[in-house]
């Protein structure tokens, strides 16, 4: 089936199969930093957003992202800089397969979230797994572009 | 102790850092690996499915080898592929490509194995408890001496099991071969620690087909934590069979469920242990260690890990009379492998757990009680080797004062009388040898390359990997502080076996122990050869001289003898020390522990860069936590473990709160970290749970299911 679909602002057609995920898509698309971690919506790497708000892609069929807005880490620009800026300050990024979509999440976080607190971070951030940092100095980072101590 | 920032943060986190799945090449295919769904039999048949063309497959049997179909390793036992018999649950029968990697899924999942079963192991009990199953060479540390126990010592006996762990690293396991039939070469690009254990893989399977194996690692590789030290050898070799038999580029990369079914985790163990201490000084006098672990189907390198294991299986204690013995035994699921700690984790979580029952049993606290014992100036490891500081003792005093211990200890007691509830502190110390065992380093003979160009760009080569630990941030960082160069000026080479010298495998907490000390050497070694303050201004005056490259192997300390027969000598010339306390809440209702507050104090001699080894510390930490309350691995069902819903990891919302803190770090020498963090976060968890509720857990994980059948108990 054709789709057009809306990523980082940006129109591009694409023809799929309709039981394709968006991850797939977007990948053969080219946005690498979208990440395959386990296909069963479980560790977070392949997040995006759909008109704001983060999805996990590999549970997300392509067919269903028309007439949606994507964005990717590639389509924040200057305004993943300020989150990446938090993160590297603490020295937390270590592997980085998880950090485009802990970067978007972010983002989205601060977006929803009004009234932050470390609890309410911990629970928004749940989806998005980590194996070498122990989430430590992500968080350190995080916690400071959300004003929160 | 300076905090350079990692040159490949910013790319990782934008999304432009490549790793294995984003590179692609000119006709490439898509491979996989079709692997036995049975514990123990023979292939009676394989039935492919009906309505696919065979012939726009590529498989590969042992009967395409044109080499040997053994993986080379330690113990050389496992094939690449099923001969006859199927030893495990995971094992790979056959690699298949094609251009359709969904089809190939498709294809992969319909074909169906007739198997002749035959009898299997699959349990930890079934496997460790039965004496017969023991296989491999036992080793035997002997430091005993010729007298009986005394009447009045007091005898502790108990058994510790520990299961498996899986590394979870986020990025699966993925590989690209590329076999150029006009160079007759092959060059594989893959996400593996240990490059040249990879191209002796491959050169082992392509036999004498191939010219030339050259192996480069992808730019990012998404974590190891050991999971990526020898399954790549197994893997590269399918891969490059298939590309040398199709022409094509194959690239495989493991979907997780195949991941977690087939590639190799941290060893179960059984742990034994008796001791007898002296009522009256307290002081362990006689201890006898029965260190067993699960292999799995094959060796491979588990004489290794089972050698480190028992060179830690004392813990921090000096006991006079010791005997420890290790063995391996056999089950039919994949081989274990490495894995951050490498048998340490087992032998801490034993003997740890040991000691706070000994306390308990002898009414003295837990503190005193290894203060009492810890290892002192003087005193000998079991292979005899002397122990020359004290470091694991300060590190004990200054994590017992930072946690507020003692009044800890009181506060949550009397918390406890009136709280269904309960709160609970736990102790653990640590140590781990930094490098390879024995005469390991001296046979590695590691070798580093460097070369000035005439612009006065530093390029280094090394075949260590940077696997997210910071490894290539740090290492330059030691060369350029000691020649004192600006860090723009430093590079490191991605690892790559025909360009990079082999400085030995990224294991054994070694990279920055042994490569990161040989590279500030050769700095310092130039710096005095060439006389000058400012390499920059020396290159452009001596132009005529460079580019020029530079190498350096490194140089064992003569004095550093080890017997591999009797494990008599020097195991490890240096140890990295460590103590931890832990606050835990147990939620009664639920049988849940919840970890509250970890503090955490480190000897790791000198702190390159505090930032990154402060990560190190927080990840390896929160492994080891969750090796000991939560990660729980269905041994019996392995086909029934098929990603991180049913192997659950730690997510934000099981955080404790953390203290970190390094001391001793005006050392002239920076010891191995890589692994120390997760030797004993599990223990202290155990010894909290039991301060908590009187009961005393000797299995671990410390899972609910296992805390409510010991309350009922």
């Amino acid at each position: 089936m054709k789709l057009k679909l809306n990523i980082n602002n940006r129109y591009y057609n694409a023809n799929i199969d309709a039981d394709e995920s968006l991850l797939d898509v977007l990948r053969h698309l080219g946005f690498k930093s979208v990440k395959k971690g386990c296909d069963t919506g479980t560790c977070g790497v392949c997040s995006v957003l759909i008109d704001g708000e983060p999805i996990l892609s590999c549970q997300f069929l392509a067919a269903r992202a028309e007439g949606h807005k994507i964005t990717t880490v590639e389509g924040l620009g200057e305004k993943a800089d300020e989150i990446i800026d938090v993160i590297i300050n603490e020295g937390a990024d270590q592997c980085g397969y998880c950090g485009p979509a802990l970067v978007l999440t972010t983002y989205a976080m601060k977006q929803e979230l009004k009234n932050p607190t470390v609890e309410k971070i911990n629970h928004y951030l749940a989806g998005n797994l980590c194996r070498c940092s122990g989430y430590e100095g992500q968080l350190r980072g995080i916690k400071k572009y959300m004003g929160v101590e | 102790m300076k905090c350079v920032r990692k040159f490949d943060a910013r790319p990782k986190l934008d999304g432009s850092w490549k790793f294995l799945d984003d590179y692609s090449y000119p006709e490439m295919i898509h491979g996989q690996l079709l692997y036995s769904k049975c514990h123990h039999g023979y292939i009676k048949k394989i039935n492919f499915p009906p309505n696919y063309d065979l012939s726009e497959f590529t498989i590969v049997s042992p009967k395409d080898i044109p080499g040997e179909n053994i993986v080379p390793e330690p113990v050389c036992d496992q094939p690449f592929m099923v001969d006859k018999e199927v030893m495990h649950y995971g094992q790979v029968i056959m690699g298949i490509a094609h251009p359709d990697r969904k089809l190939l899924l498709k294809f992969i999942k319909e074909t169906k194995i007739e198997y002749e079963e035959l009898p299997a192991i699959t349990g930890i009990k079934e496997c460790l408890e039965n004496e017969d199953n023991h296989f491999g060479k036992e080793i035997t540390i002997d430091h005993s001496i010729n007298k009986e126990p005394e009447a009045d010592w007091k005898y502790h006996h108990n058994v510790y099991y520990t299961q498996h762990q899986e590394q979870a690293y986020l990025e699966p396991q993925g590989v690209i071969s590329i076999y150029d039939p006009k160079a007759n070469n092959m060059f594989v690009r893959i996400t593996a620690q240990c490059p040249f254990f990879v191209k002796s893989g491959v050169e082992a399977i392509m036999g004498n087909a191939v010219d030339e194996v050259i192996i480069e690692t992808s730019e990012g590789i998404g974590g190891a934590f050991g999971g990526k030290e020898d399954f790549p050898s197994l893997f590269a070799g399918i891969s490059s069979l298939l590309s040398y038999k199709c022409g094509k580029p194959v690239k495989i990369v493991l979907e997780r469920t195949d991941d977690i079914q087939i590639t190799t985790k941290r060893h179960p163990s059984r742990i034994e242990l008796e001791t007898w201490t002296d009522p009256v000084t307290n002081k362990i006098m006689r201890c006898r260690i029965d260190y067993r672990l699960d292999a799995g189907a094959y060796q491979t390198l588990s004489p290794v890990v089972l050698a480190r294991g028992i060179l830690h299986s004392i813990s921090g204690y000096s006991v006079p009379d010791t005997v420890i013995r290790g063995r391996l035994f056999k089950s039919n699921t994949p081989s274990n492998g490495a894995f951050r700690g490498f048998g340490a984790p087992q032998a801490f979580a034993a003997m740890e757990a040991h000691i706070d029952r000994i306390a308990a049993e002898m009414n003295i606290d837990p503190y005193k009680f290894r203060k009492i014992n810890l290892f002192k100036i003087g005193d000998e490891f079991p292979t005899t080797q002397k122990v020359l500081e004290e470091n694991l003792s300060d590190c004990l005093e200054r994590v017992i004062q930072k946690s507020d211990y003692h009044n800890k200890v009181k506060e949550f007691a009397e918390w406890n009388k009136t709280h269904k509830d309960k709160k609970g502190i736990g102790i653990a110390v640590a140590y781990h040898g930094g490098g390879y065992t024995g005469n390991g380093e001296k046979i590695l003979n590691s070798e580093i390359k460097v070369v000035i160009e005439k612009d006065a760009m530093v390029k280094i080569f090394v075949s260590n990997t940077d696997m997210g630990q910071g490894a290539h941030t740090t290492l330059a960082q030691m060369f350029f502080e000691a020649i004192g160069h600006p860090r723009e000026k430093c590079k490191i080479q991605l690892p790559n076996t025909s360009k990079t010298p082999n400085s030995g495998p990224t294991v054994a907490s070694r990279t920055i122990y042994i490569i990161g000390n040989l590279l500030r050497k050769l700095a310092f070694q130039l710096k005095d050869e060439f006389g000058f303050d400012n390499l920059e201004e020396y290159v452009n005056t001596h132009q005529e001289e460079f580019p020029q490259e530079f190498h350096k192997n490194f140089t064992p300390d003569p004095s550093v003898i080890f017997d591999e027969n009797t494990f008599v000598g020097i195991a490890y010339k240096d140890y990295s020390w460590a103590a931890c306390v832990n606050e835990i809440y147990f939620h009664a209702d639920i049988y849940k522990i919840e970890l509250k507050k970890s503090w955490n104090v480190f000897d790791v001699g000198k702190v390159v860069n505090h930032k990154i080894a402060t990560g190190q510390a927080e990840g390896g930490i929160l492994q080891g936590l969750a090796y000991g309350a939560s990660e729980f691995f269905y041994k019996p069902g392995f086909g029934r473990m098929h990603g991180f819903t049913d192997y659950a990891l730690p997510t934000t919302l099981d955080l404790p709160e953390m203290d970190i803190e390094f001391i001793h770090t005006d050392s002239e020498m920076a010891k191995g970290l890589g692994e120390i963090p997760t030797n004993f976060p599990a223990p202290s968890v155990r010894n909290a749970f039991h301060n908590a509720t009187g009961i005393f857990i000797d299995e671990y994980p410390l899972i609910p299911e296992r805390l409510l059948k010991a309350l009922e108990e």
